[in-house]
C-alpha cells in the first residue's frame, strides 16, 4: 500500500496520484463551467 | 577503580559516547519525527483551507469581489517549475541510491534553483497583483493560504540548500542517504499542497 511518508519514492509516487487527481477535478470543472 | 573501569569497558566493548536513544518504534526516529511533523501541516493547511472555503461559500458575498483578478496562467506555470522540481529531486534521490555522484548533485541543485524560481515569482506575483490582504476578506486569505504555502518553500529551500552543500562536500552514499530521502519527502509534500492551493484558488 501507498504511504507517502515512508519514503521519498512513495512520496513522489503520492505527489503523481494527486497531480493526476487534480487534472482530472480541474478539467471536469472547467469543462462543465464552459457547457452550464 | 581500575577495576571497575575494565569492566565497565568490558561489558559495553569499544563503544564510546552517550548511549543509543530508545527507540519505541519500528519507524526509524528521523523518519516518524517528519511523519508527525507533516501530519501537524495537514492540521494547519486544514485550517486555512476551512477558512477560505468559510470565506468563499458562507459568506454569501460575490466570488470573486469586484476589482480582484488572480494571474492563472502566471501561477500555472509556477506550478509546472514547482512540480518540476519534485521530478529532479527524485532523480538526485534514485542517483545517488545508484551511486551516481553527478546525478545526486546535479538534481538536487536543479531542485534548489527551481524552488527559488518559485518563490521569487510568487513575490513577484504578490507586488504586482494589484490588491492588498486588508482589502476584503477574499484578499487576507489569499495572502494568508499562499503565504502559508509560500513560508513552507522557504524552509524546504533551507533543507535543499544544507543538502546540496552537503552533497557537493561528498556527503551521502548508496547506503546512507536519509539526508537526501526525508528532506525529500518534505519537499514533495510541500508540492502537493502547492497542486492542491492553485486548483483551489486559481482554477475552481
Amino acid at each position: 500500500m501507498l504511504n507517502p511518508l515512508r519514503s521519498e519514492d512513495d512520496a513522489f509516487r503520492a505527489l503523481l496520484y494527486v497531480l493526476a487527481v487534480f487534472v482530472v477535478v480541474a478539467g471536469v470543472v472547467l469543462v462543465l463551467r464552459a457547457i452550464l | 577503580m581500575e577495576a571497575a573501569s575494565i569492566a565497565h569497558a568490558a561489558t559495553h566493548g569499544d563503544h564510546h559516547g552517550p548511549p543509543a536513544a530508545n527507540r519505541s518504534s519500528r519507524v526509524e526516529a528521523q523518519l516518524l519525527g517528519m511523519l508527525l511533523f507533516i501530519i501537524s501541516e495537514v492540521m494547519i493547511f486544514g485550517a486555512f483551507f476551512t477558512a477560505y472555503f468559510f470565506i468563499r461559500i458562507a459568506s454569501g458575498e460575490q466570488w470573486p469581489a469586484p476589482g480582484t483578478h488572480l494571474p492563472e496562467a502566471v501561477a500555472g506555470v509556477n506550478t509546472l517549475i514547482l512540480v518540476s522540481s519534485s521530478f529532479t529531486l527524485h532523480w538526485a534521490e534514485t542517483s545517488i541510491k545508484r551511486g551516481n555522484r553527478f546525478g545526486l548533485k546535479a538534481g538536487i541543485l536543479t531542485t534548489f534553483l527551481l524552488g527559488c524560481t518559485f518563490l521569487f515569482i510568487q513575490i513577484n506575483e504578490y507586488a504586482n497583483i494589484g490588491f492588498a490582504p486588508q482589502d476584503h476578506a477574499q484578499q487576507t486569505i489569499f495572502y494568508s493560504l499562499t503565504g502559508l504555502h509560500g513560508a513552507h518553500v522557504f524552509i524546504g529551500l533551507l533543507l535543499l540548500l544544507i543538502v546540496t552543500i552537503r552533497a557537493f562536500r561528498g556527503h551521502y552514499s548508496p547506503e546512507e542517504h536519509r539526508g537526501v530521502d526525508i528532506p525529500g519527502i518534505y519537499w514533495h509534500f510541500v508540492d502537493i499542497m502547492w497542486i492542491v492551493v492553485y486548483f483551489t484558488v486559481y482554477v475552481l
